[in-house]
C-alpha cells in the first residue's frame, strides 16, 4: 500500500495515549472559542466555519506546502481540504481534538492528489519485511562532517522537499507536526512499525542530503 | 569491537539496526556503551537528533494568500449546508 484509498475524515484512527504535556501544547494548544466555532459551524454558521479557517489555515497551508513544494498546489488542496470540512464537520464528534481531524482530513486530501499526479512513493508496506537492501543503510564512517548547528531552515526545508513522498510524510507528520506513530499510523493506514521504520530512513536520508549539500559548499 | 570495513564494525551494525527503537524510546542515548567508544555512531545519533530538533523549529510557514478563501468562498455558495 502506498496511499490509503479509503476517506481518512470519515474514519477515526487509535485513541492517542498520554503525551508529554509541551508535545501536546505544541500540536493542539487550546484555542479559544473554537469549541463554540465548531458547534456553530456544524449548525450552519458561515462565520463561525471563517473563524476555524482563519484558526487553522496556517497549519493545513504548512503541511500541503510540504507536502507538494508548490505554492499553487498547495493553495488549491488548502481550498479543498477546507471545502471537505465544510461538507463533513457534522460528522466530527470531538473523539479526537479538532485540529488533529482537520489534519487527517488534510492529510487525505494530499495523498489523493499525490495519488491522482502519479508521483512515485514510497510503499510503507515494504517495510514490514524489509529486504536487506530496503533497510535503513549502515553509515560506513563518513566522519568528514558532522551537521549539528550548521543547518538552517531554509537548507532544512529544502532537503526536506527533496525527500521521497512516503518519507517526507511520515517525517513532517512526526518531526514537525508532532504525532505519535500510532495517530499516523492511523492516517497512513500502514503499522506502527512502518511508521517508525520510514521515520528512521526519513532521518537518515536527510542527513544524506544535507552533508552532501555542505560538501558541495565546501568545494567552492 | 570487531573491524569489518571502512570503521563499520559489527557492533556499529547491530546499534545502528537498534537506532529506530531507541530513539523512540525516548532514552539518553549517550549511555549506550557502544556510543562510548565509537566516534562513527555518536556523529551519526548526533546527526539524528540534530535533525529531530530543528524539525521542531519549522512550524509554521506562513498563511495561504487570500484568494484561497475567496475561492473557497465562492465554492461554500454552491453548496448546501453542512451536514448535521
Amino acid at each position: 500500500m502506498s496511499i490509503p484509498s479509503k476517506d481518512l475524515a470519515t474514519t477515526p484512527g487509535p485513541t492517542a495515549p498520554a503525551k508529554a504535556p509541551n508535545q501536546h501544547l505544541r500540536r493542539n494548544p487550546p484555542i479559544a472559542g473554537e469549541a463554540e466555532a465548531i458547534e456553530k459551524a456544524q449548525a450552519g454558521d458561515a462565520a463561525s466555519f471563517e473563524m476555524l479557517y482563519a484558526l487553522h489555515k496556517r497549519r493545513v497551508y504548512s503541511l500541503c506546502l510540504r507536502m507538494l513544494g508548490n505554492v499553487a498546489e498547495a493553495e488549491d488542496l488548502t481550498q479543498e481540504a477546507f471545502l471537505q470540512l465544510y461538507r463533513k464537520i457534522g460528522t466530527f464528534r470531538g473523539d479526537s481534538a479538532f485540529s488533529t481531524w482537520l489534519h487527517r482530513l488534510a492529510v487525505n486530501v494530499v495523498l489523493m492528489h499525490l495519488r491522482k499526479k502519479g508521483l512515485p512513493q514510497v510503499s510503507l508496506e515494504e517495510t514490514l519485511e524489509p529486504s536487506q537492501e530496503d533497510g535503513p543503510r549502515k553509515d560506513i564512517g563518513a566522519r568528514d562532517l558532522t551537521l549539528s548547528g550548521s543547518v538552517d531552515r531554509v537548507t532544512l526545508e529544502r532537503a526536506i522537499e527533496n525527500l521521497p513522498p512516503g518519507y517526507r510524510l511520515v517525517f513532517v507528520l512526526h518531526d514537525v507536526e508532532g504525532y505519535e506513530h500510532n495517530e499516523i499510523a492511523g492516517m497512513l493506514e500502514c503499522s506502527i512499525g512502518n511508521s517508525k521504520s520510514q521515520l528512521h530512513k526519513a532521518r537518515m536520508k536527510l542527513r544524506d542530503l544535507l552533508k552532501s549539500g555542505q560538501r558541495k559548499e565546501a568545494v567552492l | 569491537m570487531n573491524k569489518v570495513r571502512n570503521g563499520t564494525t559489527v557492533d556499529c551494525a547491530v546499534f545502528q539496526d537498534q537506532l529506530p527503537s531507541l530513539f523512540e524510546s525516548g532514552e539518553e542515548l549517550s549511555t549506550q556503551d557502544h556510543l562510548k567508544t565509537c566516534e562513527n555512531c555518536s556523529a551519526l545519533v548526533r546527526d539524528l537528533e540534530y535533525i529531530a530538533q530543528q524539525a521542531k523549529l519549522l512550524l509554521p510557514i506562513h498563511d495561504p494568500s487570500p484568494a484561497v478563501w475567496e475561492k473557497i468562498q465562492t465554492e461554500l455558495k454552491k453548496e448546501t449546508p453542512p451536514a448535521k
